[in-house]
């Protein structure tokens, strides 16, 4: 199993390991309620330095992107960034990334850890005309430091005014830590106010104990995979193997918002014809109304009628009751609704809530 | 360090039996298994009068992050069960041996004991379990 840079600083704070898509990972270091409210209220860290990160440069770079995003890549400006997905031809989703423009002509994806491999193969049998695809995985740690007291964390370690003016969805591509480059976004997977740090792997480890250090007053802690996803799922964020899948469009997720690009990319005409069709799911949101608690693949219900299944359940540690979301026949249930989920063998209630369960906070 | 009373066998699965003056024998999961489950959300229990014999799942603890079952140390009869755990089931968490105690059997057979491990053995599985972490 694959380590991350940061391995040993999370064993020596008495991380709980656990294997995530093949890499070891914290899922919690003392609770993951105490670290999903730690973050909603002041600042949580995380290490996803096993997530992927690709370079796209050269003059066709952007030739490049406008045929496989269904998201206008024309729309970036330099400095900024933008959430959409690379689709196959039947308009299921392969993955869904974070595209940063750094400069004309040079573009930082961020993808999923368990999708890099499949996202490069799939980038390089589109490659075509002057341009590179680089993998930088290997050699990038990534530490996402959010919540409400996030921009103190930084600014503690960092000195560098520009982090006051960056707007969200931007990054600073130069920013230092005794020397070491750091590129610096502002975005995130929480429903807060945050940033993602991107660190050559050898300077990892002196940030991430740097920012706990300089955040500790600030109540900054450690953070493990149990509460991001508690996090994200109460900001209705979509994780891949969930609510989307290589046979769940963006549509169907309830991304219809990503599909904006007036250019020819893969997947296109399955999109439009879903589009004029309507597709046949879509992705609720929902609260139980008792105490029992939704997960992962259990069926859903409407007037004793199978509809869907939930596609992520959890406890949510901010609405102190069991939350989800999942995939259902399209009109079958809509915002309001009572639905049932089958929960061992029994129904229980929940209500169909409008999205996302907790709004961004930043 | 895991607390491990004396008082009381244990099984493979961590659950702890305790045989009450009364003849009931009183269930719940050891400390080991609460802090392994950390923060539990929901717990549900059998229903009273329910007939079960050793090794059945009778009961689900709900962590955040999963779903655990708990099996019946012994068997007999389901007398009582700790409905304090509907509103607080961090009970299981805090005090696992007293106020986070699950259900209580009666009609159970005392030959029984001999298949639950000692505090001793407990003791012993705990420790090989952790050094496997």
């Amino acid at each position: 199993m694959k380590k991350t840079p940061l391995f040993d600083e999370h064993l020596r704070r008495g991380g709980r390991m656990v294997d995530f898509a093949g890499w070891q990972l914290p899922v919690m270091y003392t609770s993951i309620m105490d670290e999903h409210v730690a973050t909603r209220t002041r600042a949580g860290l995380f290490d996803v330095s096993h997530m992927g990160e690709v370079v796209i440069s050269g003059p066709d770079a952007c030739g490049f992107l406008r045929r496989l995003l269904p998201t206008d890549p024309e729309r970036l400006a330099p400095g900024a960034s933008m959430y959409s997905c690379l689709c196959n031809s039947r308009g299921g989703v392969i993955d869904d990334l974070f595209v940063f423009m750094l400069d004309v002509g040079r573009y930082y994806l961020v993808v999923n850890a368990a999708r890099l491999d499949i996202d490069l193969q799939w980038l390089r049998e589109h490659c075509a005309g002057d341009m590179d695809i680089s993998d930088v995985s290997g050699d990038t740690a990534k530490i996402d430091v959010q919540g409400p007291r996030s921009p103190d964390v930084l600014a503690r370690v960092f000195h560098d005014g520009r982090l006051g003016e960056l707007k969200r969805f931007h990054v600073l591509q130069d920013m230092l830590f005794e020397g070491t480059p750091v590129m610096i976004s502002r975005t995130g997977y929480t429903g807060e106010r945050g940033y993602e740090l991107y660190v050559p792997a050898a300077g990892a480890a002196a940030l991430w104990n740097a920012l706990l250090e300089a955040g500790q007053d600030a109540g900054a802690v450690p953070a493990g995979l149990g509460a991001r996803n508690t996090l994200r799922l109460e900001a209705c964020y979509s994780l891949y193997g969930h609510e989307l899948s290589e046979d769940t469009t963006p549509l169907e997720a309830g991304l219809q918002w990503l599909i904006n690009s007036p250019h020819d990319y893969v997947g296109k005409e399955a999109l439009m014809r879903q589009k004029s069709a309507g597709p046949p799911r879509t992705l609720i949101c929902f609260e139980m109304v008792g105490r029992a608690i939704p997960r992962d693949g259990y069926r859903i219900e409407r007037g004793g009628r199978d509809i869907g299944k939930v596609t992520s359940g959890s406890f949510s540690p901010t609405f102190s009751r069991g939350i989800g979301m999942g995939r259902v026949e399209n009109g079958a249930a809509t915002v309001g609704d009572e639905i049932d989920i089958v929960i061992r063998n029994r129904r229980e209630q929940a209500r169909v809530a409008q999205r996302p369960l907790y709004a961004y906070s930043g | 360090m895991s607390l491990i009373p004396e008082n009381v066998y244990y099984t493979e699965q961590h659950e702890w039996i305790r045989f009450e003056p009364d003849g009931a024998a009183t269930c719940g999961i050891t400390d080991h298994a609460q802090e392994m489950l950390n923060d539990i959300v929901f717990v549900e229990l059998p229903e009273p009068g329910r007939r079960v014999r050793r090794g059945d799942p009778v009961a689900v603890i709900e962590s955040v992050k999963a779903v655990s079952d708990v099996y019946a140390p012994a068997g007999g009869t389901i007398v009582r069960v700790n409905s304090a755990l509907e509103e607080q089931p961090e009970l299981t968490n805090r005090d696992p041996y007293g106020e986070g105690w699950l259900f209580a059997l009666e009609g159970s057979d005392r030959d029984e004991i001999a298949g639950l491990l000692d505090p001793a053995a407990y003791g012993d599985l705990v420790a090989r379990e952790e050094e496997q972490q």
